[in-house]
């Protein structure tokens, strides 16, 4: 590519920036875009800047990268693209505090070969692929060496489903293994991985996940013990290491080992460690590893995180919470039922985040490995639900991430010098959407997400006919969709009723249930089609009845996956 | 049948929420004109238990309550120690570490979960004291852990404190079919040796040797760091370390055997190496041998009647225990289930039935001397003043099948009683229905 094409991209018109992010297609080696000025202005906008008071109609300028200016005075300069902010909110950028975004191919399964005791084995084979790291002594998955700072990749596609979700920037650290590496704090766009790179490392990352294929550890038994020698292991290099440094003379070498390396500044706790725990008993656990080894804890998950709370405040361990919140299984008629702590976990999931605030733990939103972006922002909704205010449920996306993962020099607020990362709503973070984003001062259309769960194509009113062995029956649907999930009622000559158990996938195939009235008195039927555009048919099943059908439209299609125009005025 | 697990399952929840994390010593106890089954000392009618600070206070007649104590009528009741399951999975949220022939280095204590409801279960079955074991897939498994049954408190409240640590052994079929060329094939995971029980014996001997090796770096650094404090100390064998303190007398070995020879090369090569197996798990042949089990100072942890589940439990027989017991082998019965543990007073009565022990005999198999094989006989296994107050109040005598556990006292606290069981579950029901219908709206997984 030359520097040529580059201008061309950005004054052939904005919307080629809005519809192609200049991220996509980046590959490395592609030189950097240069002389183009990089101004902004978002004008007439609601501004929560979370450092100070927010500013009910105020500018935000942004000029190469950073916040130039804020304010209900600040002037838009004049080479600045003006942004009408009418109606908008700007945040700041949203940091998804944990997640395994940024890496090209998912790591394969980690081929282990174990060693006695816990010690490395074997060079592992290398059909592990890129999470491998090269020359370690110790099998895939119990390689602290590795480092996000190395993997991550600029990836567009990757990257539209986080921003759908407001996010600009986030943690991140490979998904597998034992010792899982080292982890960077990225902007969700740019060029290169070099420009996406925030700071790193930020944190030694630890799954308490044993090593498939037979290898040891193969156990979560074997796990604590694997994680405890390599550290003790480290111990030992490093006073190994430093008594060579004083007196090499008559002394052999030691071996090097870069594993063993990568755990000084974790043992030093100069780099804190991130364990995935979820259960109150396994925080307990992590906690009980990181006491014995002194490690500067962080607990990510956290999901019966509550439950310890008091030990967590006194240790002063944050919590890097899971958006993922619990669902219900779909359990058979007959199974047991759930024991009750389940059942309480997942009823009061969106109170966990207003309990660690209560009781003085520092918390941070992370996805929590959720595969449909729409629940991020309704889940942190829900935690507002669940006791949080507002406030302390956007410092959870912005703030405290950015003080928990030490970048809240960079990140976290609207201020003059900040990085540029925000994310503008339409209407208010939670129960608004998400109209657009800035990353590192460029910014990045929001496309509908449509590959998850159809992207709220069955949102609306519907106008249906069903057809009955009573005959047909015109009904009223109206649907609500969260995520992959349908609430609703329908009302007419079916009676009225909410649905239930109502599901969409993504290529508009649903599915609900409603309790309807029948000549002889109510009976549960359960409704399952597919949408295309504004149609919908399928069939209508209840039990001691024949197969039904219905077949509807809806009359107020407010556009498929293209809502409204881009708040941009050129 | 199915109702009252569900039952109990619902009370077990709640109890598992609501108690608090740790509480000072519990209030006294008293508990009137019983029929106490010491298990050393006889039974004694009509007499009262006084338990107080945690402790067997006081043991007599018409003993007087101390300010603040619970009294408890037990006229007609029976009350025993509390069980010990010497061979136990419960609580584990892993139980084998497979890969390698030899895990010493993995613990049990790592992944016990205080909330299992089996724990609650086995309250109920009268049992106080589990022996959280290992399984059985390898030669040289991982460390267990001897557990009272605080149901509700922290794992570390809940280890009993000063038990011996130990580690599970593990010889014959589970460890060589785990390493057939079958089993290798239809896993896909590679050969792991031993294959025989030739194997075995060469794994355990290979162990020690290297053990031994260890024990003598660290007292070679020991002895240097005296007159040379730039001394760098050896690396650190989470996997060798447990295998010193088997030969310093330090650990216990309970190692899972069935047949007569296997136990014999195990015996000799403890002999060898200068070390006492503590105890022979399961044990089935354990009776071709009883003379030499007694001389080795051995003791043997067996099932009252299971046999035949696998070639090599074919030769069991249901006077195993008494046979032993005869032969002066400090014998048990376990569970080695979360199931049949609920009921192992119904065991240790079939002995009675099977090999003609005496009531206290039979007692002893599921209490005093399992308190022995796990080395906190000072503490557990008999009613005698001093010892830890884990007492079980039965409605009858516990060797009848009619008999049920009615109050289970572990340091002198309730931690099973079932009035209060039933007491709770209306208010449990009301609570499930309740997030029942606030989980209504909750996302469901999709299939």
């Amino acid at each position: 590519m030359q520097t040529g094409r580059s201008r061309t991209t950005m004054t052939l018109a904005l919307a080629a920036v809005i519809a192609a992010p200049p991220l996509l297609g980046a590959q490395i080696g592609v030189q950097r875009e240069r002389n183009v000025p990089n101004v902004y202005a978002i004008t007439n906008a609601r501004i929560v800047p979370i450092a100070g008071p927010t500013i009910e109609k105020g500018n935000v300028i942004i000029r190469n990268g950073l916040i130039a200016a804020v304010g209900a005075t600040a002037q838009p300069p004049a080479d600045a693209r003006v942004i009408d902010g009418a109606g908008l909110t700007v945040y700041p950028g949203l940091i998804d505090a944990n997640t395994s975004i940024a890496f090209p191919a998912p790591p394969a399964a980690p081929v282990a070969q174990g060693g006695r005791g816990g010690r490395g084995g074997p060079q592992p084979t290398q059909q592990g692929g890129p999470t491998g790291a090269p020359n370690s002594l110790h099998p895939i998955g119990l390689q602290p060496e590795l480092a996000a700072v190395d993997l991550v990749r600029p990836d567009a596609e990757a990257f539209s489903g986080p921003h759908s979700a407001g996010i600009t920037a986030a943690l991140t650290v490979p998904s597998t293994g034992i010792f899982r590496g080292l982890s960077a704090v990225i902007n969700l766009g740019g060029t290169s991985a070099q420009a996406m790179i925030v700071k790193a490392p930020i944190a030694e990352h630890i799954g308490f996940t044993p090593l498939r294929q037979g290898g040891y550890p193969g156990s979560l038994l074997g796990v604590f013990s694997a994680l405890r020698q390599e550290l003790l292991d480290a111990q030992h290099y490093g006073a190994e290491q430093a008594a060579f440094a004083k007196s090499p003379r008559g002394m052999r070498r030691p071996e090097s080992d870069p594993s063993l390396d990568a755990l000084q500044p974790v043992l030093a706790g100069k780099i804190p460690v991130v364990m995935q725990a979820s259960s109150a008993r396994e925080i307990e656990r992590a906690l009980d590893l990181a006491k014995e080894f002194k490690l500067r804890a962080i607990i990510a998950g956290g999901e019966e995180a509550d439950q310890i709370a008091a030990r967590l405040k006194a240790e002063n361990v944050p919590v890097l919470m899971s958006l993922d919140f619990p669902r219900r299984p779909t359990a058979s008629p007959d199974a047991d039922p759930e024991p009750l702590r389940t059942l309480r976990a997942r009823v009061e999931a969106p109170k966990l985040a207003a309990k660690l605030q209560a009781a003085g733990v520092r918390f941070a939103f992370a996805d929590g490995g959720l595969t449909n972006w729409s629940e991020f922002l309704t889940n942190a909704g829900r935690t507002v639900e669940g006791g949080l205010t507002a406030e302390q449920a956007v410092r959870a996306l912005t703030t405290s991430p950015a003080e928990i993962l030490g970048v809240s020099d960079h990140l976290g607020t609207i201020e003059v010098g900040k990085t540029a990362n925000l994310t503008v709503m339409r209407g208010d973070l939670f129960g608004g959407r998400v109209a657009q984003v800035f990353v590192d001062g460029t910014p990045v259309e929001v496309r509908a997400q449509t590959t998850a769960n159809g992207a709220g194509m069955a949102n609306g009113t519907w106008t249906l006919t069903v057809t009955l062995d009573e005959g047909e029956k015109p009904v009223t649907l109206t649907i609500q969709q969260t995520g992959d999930q349908l609430r609703g009622t329908i009302q007419g000559s079916l009676g009225s009723s909410s649905i239930t158990n109502g599901s969409i996938g993504s290529a508009g195939d649903l599915k609900f249930r409603a309790t309807v009235t029948m000549g002889a008195g109510t009976e549960e039927a359960t409704f399952s089609g597919n949408i295309d555009g504004n149609l919908v048919k399928g069939t209508v099943t209840i039990v001691g009845h024949p197969q039904g059908t219905f077949i509807g439209q809806k009359p107020d299609t407010p556009g498929g996956g293209r809502r409204g125009r881009p708040p941009f005025r050129r | 049948m199915k109702l009252h697990i569900s039952a109990l399952l619902l009370v077990a929840g709640a109890l598992g929420a609501q108690q608090p994390a740790a509480q000072k010593a519990a209030a006294p106890t008293l508990i009137k004109n019983a029929t106490i089954l010491t298990v050393t000392k006889g039974k004694l009618e009509n007499t009262d238990l006084l338990l107080q600070n945690g402790k067997i206070a006081q043991i007599g007649k018409n003993l007087s309550a101390p300010t603040g104590a619970t009294v408890i009528d037990a006229t007609g009741k029976y009350v025993m120690p509390g069980i010990i399951d010497p061979h136990s999975h419960s609580m584990a949220d892993a139980i084998n570490e497979g890969s390698l022939s030899v895990t010493s280095m993995v613990r049990i204590r790592d992944v016990l979960n205080p909330e299992d409801v089996n724990i609650y279960r086995q309250l109920a079955g009268g049992v106080t004291t589990i022996n959280v074991l290992h399984g059985s897939a390898n030669t040289i498994g991982g460390q267990n852990a001897v557990v009272k049954l605080k149901y509700g408190r922290d794992v570390d409240e809940m280890l009993f404190p000063g038990a011996m640590p130990g580690i599970k052994f593990a010889l014959g079929e589970n460890v060589t079919q785990k390493n057939s060329q079958q089993s290798s094939q239809a896993t896909g995971r590679p050969l792991r040796y031993p294959a025989t029980r030739m194997g075995q014996e060469e794994v355990l001997r290979d162990a020690f040797t290297r053990a031994r090796d260890y024990k003598a770096s660290w007292d070679e650094y020991n002895a240097k760091v005296k007159t040379d404090k730039t001394a760098v100390p050896p690396a650190r064998d989470l996997e060798l370390e447990p295998l010193v303190e088997v030969l310093e007398g330090k650990r216990f070995v309970h190692a899972h055997s069935y047949r007569a020879d296997e136990m014999l090369m195990l015996l000799n090569l403890a002999k060898e190496f200068g070390f006492t197996v503590k105890t022979l798990q399961h044990g089935l042949e354990g009776y071709k041998i009883a003379s030499e089990i007694a001389q080795a100072g051995t003791g043997l942890s067996s099932f009252a009647d299971e046999w035949s589940y696998k070639i090599e439990a074919y030769d069991a027989i249901p006077y195993n225990v008494a046979i032993l017991l005869r032969h002066n082998v400090v014998a048990t019965i376990n569970s080695d289930s979360d199931e049949r543990a609920r009921r192992l007073n119904i065991d240790a009565a079939k002995m009675m039935r099977y090999g003609g022990l005496t009531e206290d005999e039979a007692l002893k198999t599921i209490t005093y001397n399992g308190a022995v094989q796990l080395g906190v006989e000072k503490r557990v296994g008999s009613i005698e003043i001093g010892k830890d107050a884990d007492v079980v109040i039965w409605n009858g005598d516990p060797l009848s099948v009619y008999s049920t556990a009615e109050t289970t006292f572990i340091d002198g606290e309730v931690f099973f009683d079932i009035k209060r069981d039933l007491a709770k579950r209306d208010q449990m029901a009301k609570e499930r229905a309740a997030l029942e219908a606030a989980d209504r709206g909750n996302r469901r997984v999709v299939p």
